[in-house]
C-alpha cells in the first residue's frame, strides 16, 4: 500500500504557515504599523452592551466619525473618572442608534449627541443601512458570537496583521485594483495611517499622516469625491421638521427617565467648514435643534479656546488636538453646562 | 456556533482532546459528544435546545413502539403521533408566517375582513435538517427496514452530533447509528484527512464565498433598480459560485470535523457544476437531500413504476415539496417547478430517445438520482458533453434567480436585466469584483469538469507529497488572511 503524503504535507502547511505568517507581521511591525481594531458589527455591540452602566461611570457618545477621533478617550478618563462609550460610526447619520437608545427602557445615562450636519440631517439610506445593521446584529447576536469576540479580541490585541480594514485579503487586493467602467461607484481607499482604531472605538491619525501633507490630501481629495457624488439636497420644510420632531421625541424619551442629553458641534476647518455653514446655516439647523428640543448644546465655534483648530484633512482633529478638544469639552460640560463628574480626580 | 468562528476551534480542540483521552470508556466519551453536540447547538440559542430534546424523545420511543407494535390501526396511530410531533412542529417555526400570510390573503381575496397580528416566529436553526433526520427514522421503524436503535444515549448521538446537526448531511440511521455501537478513535490518517477536509471547507465558505462573491451578489440581489445586463449576469454568477461554496464547504467541514474523531459522515456533493443533464445535477448537489426525497417522498408516491403521466407528476410533486423545505416563500416554489420542469424535460427526451432507465425501486441506492442511473453515454469526457454540462449549468443559473430574489419583483428585475437590452441599466459592479468572480467562477467549471469522476481525497492521495502540501499551504495562508468574521451560512436558515 502506498504511503500517504498528507503527513509529510500537513507538517509542511505548518511550517511554511507559521513561517510567512511571522514575516507578515513582522515585516507590518518593522513598517511602524501598531495595532489596530476591525470596528465592525461586533465591536460595536461591544460597545453597546455598555450603555447600562450607572450615568456617573460613563457617557455614551453617537454621531460620525468626529466624535471618533475629537473625543481623547484616556483625557476623557482623566478628566471626569468615568468611561466613554463610543457608539459613533463613521460616515453615517446618528439617528438609528439614538432611536435604539431612547427606545430601551434601560437606558438612563448621558448621552452626547455628534452633530455633523451633511450626516445628522440625510435621509439617505447609504447613511443609516450601516447603524440599522449594527443595532440589529447587537440584539441578535449569539453567545457563541460573544465568545468569538473575545477570543478575537485576545489575537487582535497581539497581532498587527489582523487589521480587516488594511491588511485583509480583500484590502490587500483592493489595492491593486483596475479602472472600472464610467459608473460604477467604487468605495476610495483611505491610507492606512489615517484611520488607526483603538479598543475603544476611539480613530486616530498616524504622527505620519499628521505631517505627510500628501496623504493628508488623498484624504481631502476623498471629501470632494464624496461632496460630488452627493445629489441630496439640505433637508428643509416638512422633511427637516419630521427629523427634528423624531429627535425630540427621542430626547424626550431619555430625559423622562432621567437620562441627559446634550448636542455638540465638533470641530472642522477650511473649505469644508466655509462648505458646511453654507449648506447648513447654523440658525437653521444647529439653532433649531436646541430649540426644538430644549437641550444644552456645545458648538466649537463659540469658544475661542477651540475654534480655530486646523484639521490635517479638514474634517477631523489630530490627536494633541483632540486632547486640547476634550480636555476643553470637559470643562464646559461641567461649569457652563451643569454636567456631574462624582469620579471626578481631586486634582482636577 | 458555526465551524467558521473561533468560538468553534476553542469547542473542537476540547472535544477532539476529550476524545482522545485513554481514561474514559467509550459510554463516556459518547456522553461527552452529545453534551458538546447540545452546547454547540445552544451556542446559538439556548431555549431551542428543548426542541431537539423533545423531537428525539418522541422519536425514540415512538420509533421502538412502531417497530414492535403488530396492531395496524395502532402502528399507524403511532405514525400519525410522529408525523404531527416532527412536522408539526416543523410547519409552526418555518411555515407559521407563511401559512398565514397566505391564509389572509385568501380570505381577504375572498371579501372577508381579516388582518391578523403578524407573528413574530424565530426560525430555529436547522430545524428542517434533524426533522428529516428524525423523520426517516420513524418511517424506517414503521416499514420495519431497519431495526429500532437500542440505547436512547445512542439515538440522541445519532439525532444531535454535532458536525451534521444544523446543516447536514442529512444522514439516516444505518449510516450512523453502527458507529456509536463499537469504540471508535480517529487513526493518524483519519486524522489528517479530517484536518484537510476541514481546511478545505473553511476555505471554500470564507475565503471564497464570503470574501470574495457574497458582496457582488448581495449587491445585485439587493439593488431597487434595473442593472445593466453584464451585472446582472455577473451578480447571478457570483451568487452561483457563493450558493456552492458556502453549502458545500458546510458539508465538506461536517465530514472533515467527523472524520477527525473517527467517524464517517456521507457525501454531499460531487462536483454539480459539472452535472450533464438536471438528474445528474441532484446526484450530485446535496446529495443526502435528493436521496431522501427520492426515498421518503417520490417513491412512496410511486416513483416511475405507475406509468409515463404518474412519473411525471411524481417528479414535479417531490422537486415543488423539495423547494419549499428550502424555504417558506413561493419563490422556493417556483425554484423548485423550474427543476421540475427541466426534469420533465430531460425525462422526456430521454423517453424520445429510448434511453433505458431502470424503475428506481430495483436500482441501488445511492446510485441513482430521481430519474434512475446515469446513462453510459454522459460518463465520457468529450467535448459535447463539455457542452451539455454548461448548457445544464446555464439553466441551473437562471433557477438560482427565484432562490435568491427576495420576492417575484426582484427576480423579474433580475430576469428583463439579464435578457433583455437595460438603457441605462444601474453599474454596481468594480472591474475587480467582475474579475474575481470570473476567475473563480472558470475555475469552479474546469474543477467540476474534471473532478466530476473522482473524490479530492482520492486525488490529494496521488499528489506527490510537496505537491499537495504546496496547495494546503495556499488554502490555509488565504484563509488566514481573508480575516472574513464568522458569518453564518446560508443553509441554516433551512
Amino acid at each position: 500500500m502506498p504511503t500517504s503524503p498528507l503527513p509529510k504535507a500537513a507538517f509542511m502547511v505548518l511550517l511554511i504557515v507559521v513561517i510567512s505568517v511571522t514575516s507578515w507581521e513582522l515585516y507590518l511591525r518593522n513598517k511602524g504599523m501598531k495595532i489596530s481594531y476591525d470596528d465592525g458589527k461586533e465591536l460595536w455591540a461591544d460597545k453597546r452592551a455598555k450603555v447600562y452602566l450607572p450615568s456617573d461611570q460613563a457617557t455614551v457618545f453617537i454621531g460620525s466619525s468626529r466624535n471618533k477621533y475629537d473625543i481623547d478617550a484616556p483625557t476623557w478618563k482623566k478628566f471626569t473618572g468615568e468611561s466613554i462609550v463610543q457608539l459613533a460610526i463613521e460616515g453615517t447619520n446618528p439617528l438609528p442608534i439614538f432611536d435604539d437608545l431612547a427606545n430601551d427602557k434601560n437606558f438612563k445615562g448621558k448621552l452626547m449627541v455628534d452633530v455633523t450636519e451633511g450626516l445628522f440631517f440625510s435621509l439617505s439610506p447609504y447613511n443609516t443601512g450601516d447603524p440599522k445593521e449594527k443595532v440589529q446584529y447587537y440584539k441578535k447576536r449569539t453567545p457563541s458570537e460573544r465568545f468569538s469576540f473575545e477570543v478575537n479580541h485576545v489575537l487582535e490585541s497581539q497581532l498587527v496583521f489582523l487589521d480587516k480594514g488594511h491588511y485583509s485579503l480583500n484590502a490587500l487586493l483592493e489595492t491593486i485594483r483596475p479602472k472600472s467602467r464610467p459608473g460604477v461607484f467604487v468605495e476610495p481607499l483611505f491610507p492606512e495611517d489615517f484611520d488607526r482604531v483603538e479598543f475603544s472605538r476611539q480613530d486616530y491619525m498616524t504622527p505620519r499622516f499628521e505631517s505627510d501633507t500628501n496623504l493628508q490630501n488623498q484624504v481631502k481629495g476623498i471629501w470632494n469625491f464624496f461632496r460630488s457624488m452627493s445629489k441630496e439636497k439640505p433637508l428643509d420644510g416638512a422633511p427637516l421638521d419630521s427629523v427634528l420632531a423624531t429627535v425630540k421625541a427621542n430626547v424626550d424619551k431619555i430625559q423622562a427617565r432621567g437620562g441627559q442629553v446634550i448636542f455638540v458641534r465638533t470641530p472642522s476647518s477650511g473649505p469644508f467648514w466655509a462648505g458646511e455653514q453654507m449648506g447648513f446655516p447654523r440658525e437653521k439647523y444647529w439653532e433649531r435643534i436646541l430649540s426644538t428640543t430644549g437641550c444644552k448644546g456645545i458648538h466649537f465655534a463659540d469658544y475661542p479656546a477651540v475654534a480655530n483648530f486646523q484639521c490635517p484633512e479638514f474634517s477631523h482633529l489630530k490627536r494633541s488636538d483632540a486632547v486640547i478638544w476634550t480636555t476643553n469639552l470637559v470643562e464646559i460640560l461641567q461649569k457652563e453646562k451643569g454636567w456631574m463628574f462624582s469620579h471626578m480626580p481631586a486634582n482636577n | 456556533m458555526v465551524f467558521n468562528s473561533y468560538t468553534f476551534l476553542v469547542f473542537f480542540i476540547i472535544v477532539l482532546t476529550l476524545h482522545n483521552l485513554p481514561f474514559f470508556n467509550w459510554k463516556t466519551k459518547k456522553i461527552n459528544l452529545l453534551l458538546a453536540s447540545y452546547i454547540f447547538y445552544a451556542a446559538w440559542n439556548p431555549p431551542f435546545i428543548l426542541l431537539l430534546w423533545l423531537s428525539t424523545v418522541i422519536d425514540y420511543f415512538v420509533g421502538r413502539a412502531l417497530y414492535h407494535q403488530e396492531n395496524k390501526t395502532k402502528r399507524k396511530l403511532l405514525l400519525v403521533v410522529s408525523l404531527i410531533g416532527n412536522l408539526g412542529m416543523l410547519c409552526f417555526f418555518k411555515y407559521g408566517t407563511f401559512l398565514l400570510e397566505n391564509f389572509t390573503y385568501l380570505v381577504n381575496a375572498m371579501g372577508m375582513d381579516f388582518h391578523p397580528a403578524k407573528p413574530n416566529i424565530i426560525l430555529p436553526a436547522g430545524i428542517s435538517f434533524y426533522t428529516f433526520t428524525t423523520l426517516c427514522y420513524t418511517v424506517d421503524m414503521y416499514q420495519k427496514k431497519s431495526k429500532p436503535v437500542a440505547k436512547l444515549l445512542d439515538f440522541s448521538l445519532f439525532v444531535t452530533f454535532f458536525p451534521h446537526l444544523v446543516a447536514g448531511p442529512i444522514v439516516r440511521p444505518p449510516q450512523l447509528v453502527p458507529q456509536f455501537e463499537t469504540p471508535r478513535k480517529a487513526t493518524q490518517h483519519q486524522l489528517m484527512q479530517g484536518l484537510l477536509l476541514l481546511s478545505l471547507g473553511l476555505f471554500m465558505k470564507v475565503v471564497l464565498a464570503d470574501s470574495m462573491l457574497s458582496q457582488s451578489a448581495n449587491a445585485v440581489f439587493g439593488s431597487h433598480d434595473k442593472l445593466a445586463t453584464l451585472d446582472a449576469w455577473m451578480g447571478l454568477l457570483a451568487f452561483s459560485g457563493q450558493i456552492f461554496f458556502d453549502f458545500a464547504g458546510y458539508s465538506t467541514c461536517a465530514i472533515g470535523v467527523a472524520s477527525c474523531l473517527g467517524f464517517v459522515l456521507p457525501h454531499n456533493f460531487l462536483y454539480p457544476y459539472g452535472a450533464i443533464g438536471f438528474s445528474d445535477f441532484w446526484r450530485r448537489w446535496h446529495i443526502t437531500l435528493s436521496a431522501w426525497l427520492r426515498d421518503y417522498l417520490y417513491i412512496p408516491l410511486g416513483g416511475n413504476r405507475n406509468g409515463k403521466y404518474r412519473t411525471y407528476f411524481n417528479l414535479m410533486a417531490t422537486m415543488l415539496l423539495g423547494g419549499l423545505w428550502h424555504g417558506a416563500s413561493w419563490t422556493f416554489v417556483v425554484w423548485g417547478a423550474l427543476h421540475g420542469f427541466y426534469l420533465w424535460v430531460e425525462k422526456i427526451v430521454a423517453d424520445f430517445r429510448h434511453d433505458k432507465v431502470k424503475a428506481i425501486a430495483v436500482t441501488p441506492a445511492g446510485e441513482v438520482g430521481v430519474l434512475g442511473p446515469v446513462p453510459e453515454i454522459f460518463k465520457k469526457k468529450t467535448l459535447t458533453n463539455f457542452f451539455l454540462a454548461l448548457l445544464t449549468f446555464f439553466l441551473i443559473n437562471v433557477t438560482w434567480i427565484f432562490f435568491r430574489a427576495p420576492d417575484f419583483t426582484s427576480a423579474w428585475r433580475m430576469l428583463t436585466s439579464m435578457f433583455s437590452y437595460v438603457p441605462n441599466g444601474a453599474m454596481l459592479l468594480s472591474t475587480l469584483s467582475m474579475i474575481k468572480i470570473t476567475v473563480i467562477l472558470i475555475g469552479v467549471v474546469i474543477a467540476h469538469w474534471f473532478m466530476r469522476d473522482t473524490k479530492v481525497l482520492t486525488v490529494a492521495e496521488k499528489m506527490p507529497w510537496w505537491l499537495l502540501g504546496l496547495i494546503w499551504t495556499v488554502i490555509v495562508l488565504l484563509l488566514v488572511l481573508s480575516q472574513e468574521s464568522s458569518s453564518a451560512f446560508i443553509y441554516f436558515q433551512f
